[in-house]
């Protein structure tokens, strides 16, 4: 209560400050006048008695102050005063503020913009409430050392009916699923929950209700409910209320809509957003003829619980442990593979899972955190920059620093204006740069997630991203500010002052601080270009290794007939036609299918042997149409290519790339051999081996060419394959991405020759190798614009402080020029000073590098840390843009005037 | 400083005041001063000065308010008087010296 009252009063006493003064210099003077008085009465003179009233007061400028320091909030009053003081500095020297201002702008700038994208991607719970109670499910076994967050239906079920730790657990798979409107099939994104997913979320349906575990029991297959998204709701039902009991057909199946849900609500995953819920029990239906939730033996199905209010996630991974063997027991109905899972000690766990799941983070992860680290490497260097820039404006201002040392200011309250100053810079910067985070941060996830639409990163703005941009400002600020304050009110100014004039002062002791900073920006920078300069190599590389298979100038689309009433050969003939059909329109120089196509990640590896190969080999099989290597440029080593006539009566055959030819038919020629393919043969015929072809990248280029053996698919036994198409358009017409008049062209090919199958989507190879490298494309990107900035700061740095210390030295080089230097002598000494602080920089810089680049070891494709190459360019860079700052300096040096600069003393 | 005077516990100025205050009724500052000097018998030794500072805090807390008048000598002074919260307060501060002073005795005091 008194402090509070306390407090008022205080803030009250913020106004009319004036007005207090006056009131308290007449009560001082009152009690002078009534203590002299008295005095008087015993008998002194006036003057005695007023220099006894005046002792007996004690100090009236003390009583003052510290009557005044207890009255209103003294540091707030010396904070406003610093405030405008540091405004009024910055307002005389416009062209140093907005330097400053900008160079922190782009350093702040860009760490907060990459910042909210790790905040988005690692960081940011779910909006659901509670968050911090959700727990990810996991596995671990001894056999392989990392957990997997995969489970099987039957496991699941299992644990949905034990979970004494969880309010509630919930299983989800996401897909993609076939809607069918009044204008054709789309696809969109889905999501199969378990009956808890909602509860767990605790998040109420918009309109309607949500899924419930009774919408969620095996066999109810008629009139399965589904819940629909916000966007979905938006899109296709154009926010109609009555949306509640509407049918909605996917995969071929009627279903009711039961419930929309809000607007926030994004479901269980960080970077997904499905626009249908399905019920898990529907599985069966909506993918089939895959029947995935009743196989024991394949893990597809995400856990998400939530802990009840008062378990720890400790309590819960015990409870967890304990019912890892029943669990097992009810869903492994095989004995022998019962024993496995004990044997690899199969055993459930859960983590933190607030964040909710994402497959992004594993990717992203340590990417952002180099990018993170490069970063703030350059936020480091722009601060160390300016504080050498304040470094020499203080020196400006010596005197007017060391008069005020003089006459009493304490060094505390000098250091404190200054800080202030470059906390107004900081300020001014980081405002400037969050102005531009939210542009610079989508476009950053737009780079990063191009092409893969269904993909989400949120990087908006939140209290994260701003308490972090405030920490980093006043990190900035001290880091800026501290050291030319301190050295700017150091003793040794005082001395300064008395000597009066620049030339006679020591140069050497004044200028080791400056340089030192300036040698640290240099190694920072040089550490900058050489990473960007590795990044950059190994991209080239990547590039340069390239694929096997030329990408450029072909179209990929998937061509989904699963929903197509019909199948084997009919549906065979299907394809043929519509590859047909492709290959007559202009600009098209050759179509074919494959059922792994290039760069999908989609691949059946099975293991072959043959009797000369060393044991089974595992090799990737790929279905294909004939034409498929001409339309990869794939290289047809030897042998011949399929053609439609090769049926399955006309005998099995098999291509081998040369991989699979070595692997599997050492030291021999493999034409002609033939190949035992158990899963393959129709009639338990071996394969033979018609061609060999060139090996081709699969995954990325990163990965090693796999060994692959090519089928046809004229003789495929699979009675409902998929294949995605291939198109080679002609080189002037695939210049530019994908021709529009094409892509309606196939889309209305498809429509009429396969009106089940979704609307396809086009994408063209040499975007999808682009985007294979999206993570290697963006670090290096972002490296090189860091390394180039980082070089243009430190160009500037460096010419700024070496004109500023020339200038200074004018009168010590005139009398230097008076007593015969020569100008050549003049321009070599000016040098000098950078070329020292260059080197000195390098030098540090290079032992930093080879440190600091093992981190990059991992992202690095064929290219060394220790590049000879890169760190020489670097160097010889950064020695390069050190001379260029010097040489404006020096040349200014040279020109000076003996007479003149005496003179001027 | 002599060596007789002792300087003035913190915590002790503010209930001097109070009680001067209470004994006085209104007074200004200088009258508070000479009045704690008196009651003391000079063996303190205080700056005339600081109890302004002490006047300000126990002004702030509300437990003494002011007023300008005139002085014996007409001369316009400001005069401190005790509000309703500082009466109460006088009560509750003197039990709390009183009890500090009784531990300090107890420490004093020769053991036996």
């Amino acid at each position: 209560m008194d402090q509070l009252r306390t407090l008022l009063s205080r803030i009250a006493a913020l106004f009319g400050r004036q007005r207090l003064d006056a009131d308290l210099e007449e009560e001082l003077r009152t009690h002078i006048d009534l203590a002299t008085a008295e005095n008087m009465t015993l008998g002194m003179s006036r003057r005695q008695a007023r220099t006894k009233a005046l002792r007996e007061f004690g100090g009236i400028t003390q009583t003052r102050e510290t009557y005044r320091a207890h009255r209103g909030f003294p540091f707030l009053e010396q904070i406003g005063r610093d405030l405008r003081f540091g405004l009024r500095q910055l307002s005389r020297a416009p062209g140093f503020t907005l330097t400053a201002v900008l160079t922190l702008a782009l350093g702040l700038g860009a760490n907060t913009a990459i910042f909210s994208l790790i905040n988005g991607l690692l960081l940011r719970p779910l909006p659901v409430p509670h968050a911090e109670q959700l727990a990810i499910l996991m596995n671990s076994n001894s056999a392989s050392q990392t957990s997997n967050e995969m489970f099987s239906g039957p496991m699941f079920r299992a644990l949905e009916k034990r979970h004494e730790a969880f309010q509630d657990v919930a299983a989800y798979w996401s897909n993609r699923y076939q809607v069918r409107g009044s204008l054709g099939s789309i696809e969109v994104e889905g999501a199969l929950v378990s009956g808890q997913y909602f509860r767990a979320l605790q998040t109420p349906a918009l309109i309607g209700r949500y899924l419930t575990s009774q919408d969620d029991q095996p066999g109810n297959s008629n009139g399965s409910s589904v819940v629909i998204s916000y966007a979905f709701w938006t899109q296709w039902f154009n926010r109609s209320p009555n949306v509640i009991g509407s049918k909605l057909i996917l995969s071929s199946t009627a279903f009711t809509v039961i419930g929309v849900m809000p607007q926030s609500f994004i479901g269980a995953e960080a970077n997904f957003r499905p626009s249908v819920y399905i019920p898990l029990s529907s599985e069966p239906i909506v993918n089939a003829p895959v029947k995935m939730l009743t196989s024991e033996g394949i893990m597809w199905l995400r856990i998400l619980g939530r802990r009840n209010p008062g378990v720890s996630l400790e309590q819960a991974n015990a409870a967890l442990r304990a019912a890892t063997d029943p669990i097992l027991n009810e869903s492994l109905t095989d004995a022998s593979e019962l024993k496995n899972f004990r044997k690899i000690h199969f055993q459930l766990a859960a983590e933190p899972g607030s964040t909710g799941l994402s497959y992004l983070r594993s990717t992203f992860q340590k990417p952002l955190l180099v990018v993170f680290s490069l970063c703030a490497a350059m936020l480091l260097l722009a601060c160390l920059n300016l504080a050498s820039l304040l470094m020499a404006r203080a020196a400006a201002r010596e005197r007017e620093l060391a008069t005020r040392l003089a006459i009493g200011a304490s060094r505390r309250r000098l250091v404190q204006q200054l800080l202030m100053e470059s906390l107004l810079i900081a300020v001014l910067g980081t405002t400037a740069g969050l102005a531009v985070t939210p542009i610079a941060s989508r476009a950053l996830v737009a780079f990063l997630i191009h092409g893969s639409h269904n993909v989400f990163i949120d990087t908006s703005l939140d209290f994260r991203v701003f308490l972090f941009a405030a920490l980093a400002t006043v990190f900035a600020a001290i880091l800026i500010g501290l050291i030319p304050a301190l050295r700017a009110t150091s003793g040794d100014l005082t001395q300064q002052i008395s000597n009066g004039s620049y030339a006679r002062t020591t140069h050497r002791r004044r200028g080791l601080l400056p340089r030192l900073l300036m040698s640290s920006e240099v190694a920072l920078a040089l550490i900058l270009v050489v990473g960007a300069g590795l990044l950059a190599t190994s991209l080239t590389r990547l590039y340069r290794t390239g694929l096997g298979f030329d990408p450029k100038g072909v179209v990929q689309f998937e061509l989904n007939m699963r929903k197509q009433p019909v199948q084997g050969e009919a549906l065979q003939r299907l394809y043929q036609e519509f590859g047909d059909a492709l290959s007559r329109r202009p600009g098209v120089s050759s179509v074919s299918f494959a059922s792994a196509p290039p760069l999908s990640g989609d691949i059946e590896i099975d293991t072959l042997a043959t009797p000369f190969s060393n044991g089974g080999q595992a090799i990737h099989i790929n279905v294909i149409a004939p034409r498929y290597f001409a339309t990869m440029r794939i290289p047809l080593l030897n042998g011949r290519d399929f053609n439609w006539q090769d049926t399955q009566s006309s005998g099995v055959k098999v291509i081998l790339n040369q991989s699979a030819a070595k692997a599997l038919f050492p030291g021999r020629n493999a034409i002609g051999q033939l190949l035992p393919m158990e899963t393959y043969e129709a009639k338990s015929k071996p394969f033979e081996v018609i061609a060999v072809v060139g090996d081709t990248r699969f995954r990325s280029v990163r990965q090693p060419a796999p060994p692959v053996a090519y089928l046809a698919m004229t003789q495929s036994k699979s009675e409902h394959p998929y294949y995605a198409a291939l198109i080679r358009l002609n080189g002037q017409d695939a210049k530019n991405g994908i021709p529009p008049s094409f892509a309606v062209a196939a889309r209305n090919l498809v429509t009429r020759m396969a009106p089940e199958a979704p609307a396809p989507t086009l994408a063209s190879l040499s975007t999808q190798f682009d985007n294979s490298l999206t993570t290697e494309r963006m670090m290096a990107m972002l490296a090189v614009f860091f390394a180039i900035s980082a070089l243009l700061v430190t160009g500037i740095g460096l010419y700024g402080t070496l004109a500023y210390a020339t200038a200074r030295r004018t009168s010590e080089i005139g009398i230097r020029m008076a007593l015969g230097a020569q100008r050549i002598q003049v321009v070599v000494l000016i040098f000098r000073e950078n070329a020292w602080t260059a080197v000195c920089g390098c030098v540090a810089g290079l032992v930093a590098a080879l440190f600091a680049s093992r981190l990059l070891a991992s992202f690095l494709y064929g290219t060394s840390v220790r590049d000879p190459w890169v760190l020489a360019a670097s160097v010889t860079g950064l020695l390069a843009i050190a001379s260029a700052a010097s040489l404006l300096p020096a040349v200014r040096a040279a020109r000076i005037e003996p007479m003149q600069a005496l003179k001027s003393e | 400083m002599g060596d007789s005077k002792s300087d003035v516990l913190q915590g002790t100025l503010d209930l001097m005041v109070l009680k001067t205050l209470e004994a006085m009724g209104p007074l200004h500052g200088y009258g508070i001063a000479r009045r704690i000097e008196q009651v003391s018998g000079d063996t303190l030794s205080l700056n005339q000065g600081t109890i302004y500072p002490a006047l300000l805090r126990l002004e702030q807390r509300g437990w003494i308010k002011s007023e300008w008048g005139t002085s014996e000598t007409n001369r316009r002074a400001k005069f401190y008087s005790l509000s309703r919260i500082g009466k109460k307060q006088i009560e509750m501060e003197t039990e709390n010296w009183e009890r500090v002073a009784a531990t300090m005795a107890r420490f004093l005091a020769p053991s036996n």
